[in-house]
């Protein structure tokens, strides 16, 4: 290996270390955003009040769709939650 | 009671069995002899004003007396009409296993406490923003004081509630593109693409309009009904503090079954006296609105006829 390629690679490596540190951080928040926006807008699942549940039906096929793509991503093929009954 | 005349929406108010239905109907029937076009609504389960009309009202405009249109919202009925449109959505866009799941979910937010009252707002609010234009006048006959109350509170707790959805389900999306700009994916998606955020903003900016039109003081108001009696003048006090806090305009307080002066009679006499202390305390308490007094009839209000009579002295 060529010293040009072995100084590419370790700076590829240091790059992609501290990249996706900073990656995961950020996808973490996401994820804990994301159960928190969920709770918001289904809270009657968890038997709370929700003022605007109904309303709410405006947006839950949407949800249906991003949840699908989701745990398809996530390599389940079946929901595995019951009030997101996709497949 | 004339400058009523003026304004384009009124809600009338007041504790159970005060009479009004009645006054609501012979305000409309006034203004609409007055030449004003006008809708009245009933938001009343009992069918009251059905019966008053001696006509059925029906869940589309239709005629309730010569000039006179008239409307009657069903809170279950619109509630089940959002959830089945909500269920053809999905059926539309998904299998039908997955409609039948999702069923479930749909049940559950149709039996929350306060999802009629959310649809029959919805409903009215369509009323105030699409048919604010057909008409001069707006006559909303309400249900008694507590649930009216709320109703109208109801847009601004809906409307931040969905405020605060939206601003979450934002920064949840500008994450998003931040992983994106980190990951170097080229086609980062935009914010106000999103499907979900369209539809809460756009619910939000309804409720807001409607919002705006109940506190625009100059051609809103509402109008408490009350009996020389304790207990409604007590209701009635109450309900005109909590208006004055959510900033709705009281533009008149209508008495209604005042007894009248030219009655005979011991018996007569000392039920007047009860009633001129009441009378009395009225008059003090509301000293700030108009007043209108209509006298106890003869005879109930029922049918036309006698409506017409109520709606003449109205405008005495």
């Amino acid at each position: 290996m060529r010293w040009d390629e072995l100084k590419q690679n370790l700076g590829d490596f240091v790059h992609g270390y501290f990249v996706s540190a900073y990656e995961r951080k950020l996808r973490e928040q996401f994820v804990d955003l994301n159960d928190l926006f969920m709770l918001q807008c289904f809270m009657e699942l968890v038997g709370l009040p929700n003022p605007a549940a109904i309303y709410l039906l405006d947006v839950y096929p949407f949800f249906l769709e991003e949840f699908h793509t989701w745990h398809r991503r996530m390599g389940m093929d079946r929901s595995p939650i019951g009030s997101m009954p996709c497949c | 009671m004339r400058e009523l005349l003026r304004k384009r929406i009124l809600f009338f108010g007041g504790k159970r069995g005060v009479g009004k239905t009645t006054c609501a109907s012979a305000m409309a029937l006034a203004a609409s002899r007055a030449g004003r076009r006008v809708l009245l609504v009933s938001t009343d389960p009992a069918h009251s004003t059905s019966d008053i009309f001696d006509i059925p009202f029906d869940r589309d405009e239709r005629e309730v007396a010569p000039g006179l249109m008239g409307i009657e919202i069903d809170a279950a009925l619109e509630a089940r009409r959002y959830i089945d449109r909500a269920k053809s959505e999905i059926a539309r866009m998904f299998s039908q296993a997955v409609a039948r799941e999702a069923e479930r979910q749909i049940e559950l937010a149709a039996s929350m406490p306060g999802v009629e009252e959310v649809a029959l707002f919805d409903r009215m609010g369509d009323l105030i923003i699409n048919r604010f234009d057909a008409y001069d006048l707006l006559i909303f006959d309400t249900a008694p004081t507590g649930h009216t109350l709320r109703l109208l509170r109801m847009p601004e707790l809906v409307s931040s509630w969905i405020g605060a959805l939206s601003r979450r389900r934002r920064a949840l999306l500008s994450l998003n593109q931040d992983i994106d700009k980190v990951r170097q994916v080229p086609e980062a998606i935009d914010p106000e693409e999103d499907p979900i955020l369209r539809t809460l903003e756009q619910r939000r900016e309804k409720l807001e309009q409607v919002r705006a039109r109940l506190m625009q003081h100059n051609f809103t108001g509402f109008v408490l009904v009350v009996i020389p009696e304790r207990l409604p003048i007590d209701e009635t006090v109450r309900a005109v503090e909590i208006l004055q806090d959510s900033n709705v305009n009281v533009c008149g307080v209508f008495v209604n079954r005042v007894l009248p002066a030219d009655l005979e009679g011991e018996f007569y006499r000392s039920r007047r006296n009860q009633e001129q202390v009441y009378v009395d305390e009225i008059k003090r308490r509301f000293s700030a609105y108009p007043l209108a007094w209509i006298p106890q009839l003869e005879t109930d209000v029922y049918g036309l006829a006698s409506l017409e009579r109520v709606s003449t002295l109205l405008m005495r």
